[in-house]
């Protein structure tokens, strides 16, 4: 079991019942794979830092969840297919989560491996761990 | 010229932030706090600015990254369209 973080933006022009339905949809996809939601905070409606899909602004949603590798491959395929969500980015916060722990988490700062919609300069340094004790 | 407004407003700490403060979090989903490490453009500020180690500057870079990505942060300022 893994823990991951999955924050995406919703469009701005809908409605709370299609806030509700993404909700339910995303939720729905997380149990669907053996996954469990731990949180599910809706941040609200927030600026974009520059406009996607040619919106300039969107809902927030922080969903954190445990389960397995291929869990967040199926929500970022239900999310590239649903219209209503403009931009999605997955952190794994854990590698491995107790399942008997799971509680509401507040999370440490996230590790390095993340999954994104786009690859692009996402550069991923492996060398955190190791070149870490060379200072301090 | 360049050089020296931006050494005026970034003043080079002896010590990394983070180091010195341990209660200090670097988030990807606090754009706020990331502020402080880009400019007015919205490039990051290297470790010689800042003052960040070497391991909380990359820490500060991805975070920064994973801001742009998620449209917390700006890629640049100049706006393309
Ligand atoms: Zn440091």
């Amino acid at each position: 079991m893994r823990q991951y973080e999955t924050l995406f933006i919703v469009n701005p022009d809908s409605s709370e019942e299609d806030l509700k339905a993404v909700a339910t949809k995303i939720k729905g996809v997380v149990s669907g794979m053996n996954g469990i939601v731990t949180s599910y905070d809706e941040q609200g409606k927030k600026k974009l830092a520059y406009s996607v899909k040619k919106q300039n602004k969107g809902y927030y949603v922080l969903m954190d969840y445990v389960g397995s590798a291929d869990i967040v491959s199926e929500i970022e395929r239900n999310m590239r297919l649903d219209d209503r969500v403009l931009k999605y980015l997955t952190v794994k916060l854990a590698d491995e989560v107790d399942p008997e722990s799971i509680e509401p988490a507040k999370s440490e700062p996230p590790e390095e491996t993340e999954s994104v919609e786009t690859p692009e300069e996402e550069a991923q340094p492996p060398e955190a761990e190791e070149s870490a004790k060379e200072e301090s | 010229m360049y050089d020296r407004r931006r050494r005026r407003a970034f003043p080079r700490r002896k010590v990394c932030r983070f180091c010195a403060d341990s209660k200090l979090k670097i988030d990807y989903k606090d754009a706020k706090q990331l502020k402080y490490f880009i400019t007015e453009r919205g490039k990051i500020i290297p470790r010689r600015i800042s003052g960040n180690c070497a391991r909380h500057q990359r820490q500060v870079t991805l975070a920064v990254k994973r801001a742009r990505h998620i449209a917390l942060m700006p890629y640049t300022t100049i706006q393309p369209h």
